[in-house]
């Protein structure tokens, strides 16, 4: 497991980031203002030398602001000057003072001039390595590296590095995280990772190849550097027809019915006004169908020997690693638009929360945007290895078929989704299947389940029914089950804990 | 569970229900308009009400260590009944309130990973509520496991 790291920076010695990094974080836009600034300085020099060297054309109009600008040229040039050396000097100062290291247990960040800040993050706890490429770093081959350890916010960023960096750090930081964590994890990772799913199995990238020049052209003409090493190995195709039609279904139906709606208003108290209001929320909806779609598209998930890589992403792109272990509940459902063509999405909850990025709060709970029942089963092929044959029938039997369903007599609670109500105790997950209109089926790992209830109220205890709890930690899925007949319900409760415990040792 | 602690309940309801009737009776203390006394009335029942069930909620609440969790039931009304491995407890918090203190009482609570696995188990004499925390821990780091 020990091969030669290829950056030599997850060295345990301090290093800083890309040198440009104090453009990317918004100095770009400086830059801009600056320029502008000077561009109308410009003219008005000029102006005021061409009205000394050509006098005449009659009197000039009085403009106050002009006149205080051009008596007052030097000290504003001054100014600007010492404004600009100040704030290049703190960019410098910064990027100087910005550093990280990676040792054998620990990832390190400090920064800050000021005030410093001192961020740590071990190498064992950690839930995923994403690498984000805003579209103005990805011109210049540079990306952001995200070190997600649990919890709420708790990413460690370094950002920027050089692509081909950014890559190779992720191998070296998630190959230490494998070694970090105890033996035998290790070993369980192998396991799971070598035996069933071989064919799935993608070579380790051969990450950064010899020559700097090389690299940086390749870069350069070809910006998402892990395309090509991750297409191959993508198990998932994503059809750009098939993203579009189901973000125009999900969204445009409801929008179709809302337009009616204020069609039929419009028409009827003929205030026209109430057009230009919608304008802004027109926009607004616009906006967000065409990033979904850009960020959807190149979309691609593959088994690697350090987790499960997902990446997205048309102009910004996330390109995220899931150790393997770190999967907390895996939710696949269906919008009801989405029936007549079979689609389903799936999301996943973790440990690790970044609320914080737009695209990484995507690529942080879906997993896979728009699939059919085969991608489906690919992608839960990779995340629960050995619960995937379950799928079809999570998601669309009915009926006994292994799974315990509500009694008839839950019929008032759920009128059509009786005999698809139901939960199964699977060799390493529990799965909870729900509705008939609404087709949902939530997968919770036994080794990552943190408690498990039995919830009562008095209209479900009067019918002799009972809802059932599992907790993950927070995220997007919340799993329980309800309108169970109650000694379903024991059965589930007390299997489902002592599962657990042995999941736990084991 | 130390019976002392149906009457920090009571007490604690108490307060509770005083700063609300006096609350309520200001508008009809103020505008002499005596039908607005339903409201204050109203309040009234409902305290009482809740203070005659106190004593079974109390007796409702229940922990019981097994062998490799913690169980935990509460409610009357809402049964819920929650287990816990004891590797998932994330940290134990002893904490107690100005009432409670009074008693010598305190609240232990067993956080996990998970925000929805709420058990808090009230009204605990303080010697015991610190001797629990300690035996949790203890089985809880012989038990440990990661997220």
């Amino acid at each position: 497991m020990t091969t030669p790291e290829p950056t030599g920076l997850a060295d345990g010695d301090w290093h800083r980031l890309h040198p440009a990094t104090p453009l990317f974080r918004g100095g770009i836009v400086f830059v801009a203002i600056v320029g502008w600034i000077l561009v109308n300085l410009r003219d008005v020099f000029f102006e005021s030398l061409f009205d000394e060297v050509v006098p005449g054309d009659g009197p000039r109009e009085p403009n106050p602001a002009r006149d205080w600008i051009l008596a007052n040229v030097p000290i504003a040039m001054g100014v600007l000057l010492v404004v600009l050396l100040v704030v290049v000097a703190f960019a410098w100062l910064s990027w100087r003072m910005h550093e990280f290291r990676v040792t054998d247990e620990l990832v390190e960040v400090r920064s800050g001039v000021i005030w410093r800040r001192h961020r740590r993050g071990r190498l064992d706890r950690i839930q995923g390595v994403n690498i984000v490429r805003p579209i103005v770093p990805r011109i210049f081959g540079a990306a952001r590296l995200e070190i997600s350890v649990a919890g709420e916010d708790a990413n460690i960023r370094l950002a920027y590095l050089a692509g081909w960096i950014a890559d190779a750090l992720r191998a070296d930081i998630l190959r230490r995280a494998t070694e970090a964590r105890s033996a035998r994890i290790a070993l369980a990772v192998e396991e799971r990772l070598g035996s069933p799913p071989s064919p799935l199995l993608a070579e380790r990238p051969a990450a950064a190849g010899p020559g700097f020049l090389e690299q940086r052209a390749a870069e350069f003409l070809r910006p998402e550097l892990d395309q090509p090493l991750a297409a191959p190995d993508s198990l998932v195709r994503m059809d750009v027809g098939r993203l579009v039609a189901s973000t125009a279904l999900s969204l445009g139906i409801p929008t179709i019915l809302v337009a009616a709606a204020i069609w039929v208003g419009v028409a009827t108290t003929r205030e026209f006004a109430i057009l230009f209001v919608l304008v802004p929320s027109v926009i607004a909806l616009a906006t967000y169908a065409v990033r979904r779609v850009t960020r959807s598209l190149r979309y691609s998930i593959a088994a690697t020997p350090d987790g499960i890589r997902v990446g997205f992403g048309l102009l910004s792109t996330t390109n995220e690693t899931l150790p393997p272990g770190r999967i907390h509940a895996v939710q696949v459902s269906q919008p009801l638009v989405w029936r007549p063509f079979g689609w389903w999405t799936v999301r996943l909850n973790r440990a690790a929360n970044s609320s914080r990025d737009g695209a990484a709060g995507q690529a942080n709970t879906t997993i896979l945007p728009v699939g059919d029942l085969a991608d489906v089963e690919k992608v839960l092929g990779l995340v629960l290895p050995d619960d995937a044959a379950l799928v079809r029938e999570a998601l669309v039997g009915r009926g006994g078929d292994g799974f315990t369903v509500s009694p008839p007599r839950a019929r008032p609670y759920r009128w059509f989704s009786r005999r698809r109500n139901g939960f199964r105790l699977a060799s390493e997950s529990v799965v909870l299947r729900k509705g008939a209109i609404w087709r949902e089926a939530i997968f919770v790992p036994l080794a990552r389940v943190q408690s498990v209830a039995i919830v009562r109220g008095p209209l479900a205890r009067a019918a002799r029914l009972a809802r059932v709890e599992v907790h993950t930690v927070a995220g997007v899925i919340t799993p329980s089950i309800g309108a169970i007949d109650e000694h379903d319900a024991r059965s589930l409760f007390s299997s489902a804990e002592s599962r657990v415990i042995e999941a736990m040792a084991a | 569970m130390s019976p002392k602690y149906l009457r920090v309940e009571l007490i604690g309801l108490a307060i509770t229900a005083v700063i609300l009737l006096t609350a309520a009776s200001i508008p009809a203390i103020a505008s002499r308009n005596p039908w607005l006394w339903l409201l204050p009335a109203g309040l009234f029942v409902l305290f009482a009400i809740i203070a005659a069930v106190t004593p079974r909620r109390v007796r409702a609440i229940g922990y019981r260590l097994r062998d490799d969790d913690l169980l935990f039931r509460r409610g009357i009304m809402f049964h819920r009944l929650v287990a816990v491995p004891y590797g998932r407890m994330q940290l134990v918090d002893v904490t107690r309130g100005p009432i409670a203190r009074a008693f010598g009482l305190a609240e232990l609570k067993f956080v996990t990973a998970a925000a929805a696995t709420g058990v808090t188990i009230p009204g605990l004499p303080e010697a015991e509520a610190e001797s629990l925390r300690d035996e949790l821990v203890a089985l809880a780091e012989s038990r440990r496991a990661g997220l």
